[in-house]
């Protein structure tokens, strides 16, 4: 019975194990680089700002449809669709949408947001954006 | 006699249905957090929201017996609302959404 259980224990063991990027390539399943500065990194830190504070307005799937979008005209942006170029997204985010003529129920997020967290929210709204090649 | 009082009633009456009695409450947020989590206030009361805190806030609400967004404002400016139905309000920043706090409003 003990050995079974082992057996059992081992089995489970190898087939939780981590597959290597040899392996995985080998068994044609994407790989992700995951380390600290890598694009997919900052796009998974990215989403965890965007989830946290910007889907209140522009929705979990960044189309413009969040709990708080029906009172606002304009509408909040769909950002899947967006063709603005990554600054003037920052700009956007830093100063609010009325610090550049756009809608003024886009909050200044500048003192809210750290210089990394923004860089990273751009980075997922880059993954999210239909248009980007 | 029965002109004067008449007319007394009837500038009572005026005074009491033009809510001059209403009250004023003030809400303070400070240390991204509000001043108080929950209040009970009276309908035709009003509840000025202050920004205490060196950043901006957007207090707004999505209830149905009074839906408001007040925009984002620095600290220092103030910006009231007037809460004219009975109900539950529940109210949150847009910036900081770990702020919230609830009106109770009575008749």
């Amino acid at each position: 019975m003990k050995l079974a259980a082992l057996g059992l224990a081992l089995a489970l063991a190898v087939a939780a194990a981590p597959v290597s990027p040899a392996d995985a390539k080998g068994a044609g399943r994407k790989t992700y680089d995951l380390s600290r500065d890598s694009v997919e990194a900052s796009v998974v830190r990215g989403s965890i700002v965007f989830r946290t504070y910007c889907v209140l307005c522009h929705g979990a799937s960044g189309e413009g449809n969040g709990r708080a979008a029906a009172q606002y005209v304009p509408r909040p942006a769909n950002l899947t669709v967006s063709v603005l170029a990554d600054q003037d997204k920052e700009r956007i985010i830093r100063g609010g949408g009325a610090s550049v003529g756009r809608s003024p129920f886009m909050p200044p997020w500048g003192h809210e947001l750290t210089d990394e967290q923004i860089e990273d929210l751009i980075a997922y709204l880059r993954a999210i954006n239909v248009r980007a090649s | 006699m029965l002109s004067r009082n008449l007319w007394i009633t009837a500038a009572a009456l005026a005074v009491g249905t033009s809510g001059a009695f209403a009250g004023e409450h003030v809400v303070a947020q400070k240390d991204k957090q509000f001043s108080v989590r929950q209040m009970k206030i009276k309908v035709g009361d009003s509840v000025a929201f202050r920004n205490d805190d060196p950043f901006f806030h957007n207090i707004f609400s999505l209830s149905n017996v009074r839906s408001f967004d007040l925009g984002s404002y620095p600290k220092g400016e103030s910006r009231s609302v007037v809460f004219d139905k009975p109900g539950r309000v529940e109210i949150e920043c847009a910036i900081h959404p770990a702020m919230k706090m609830t009106i109770e409003v009575t008749q």
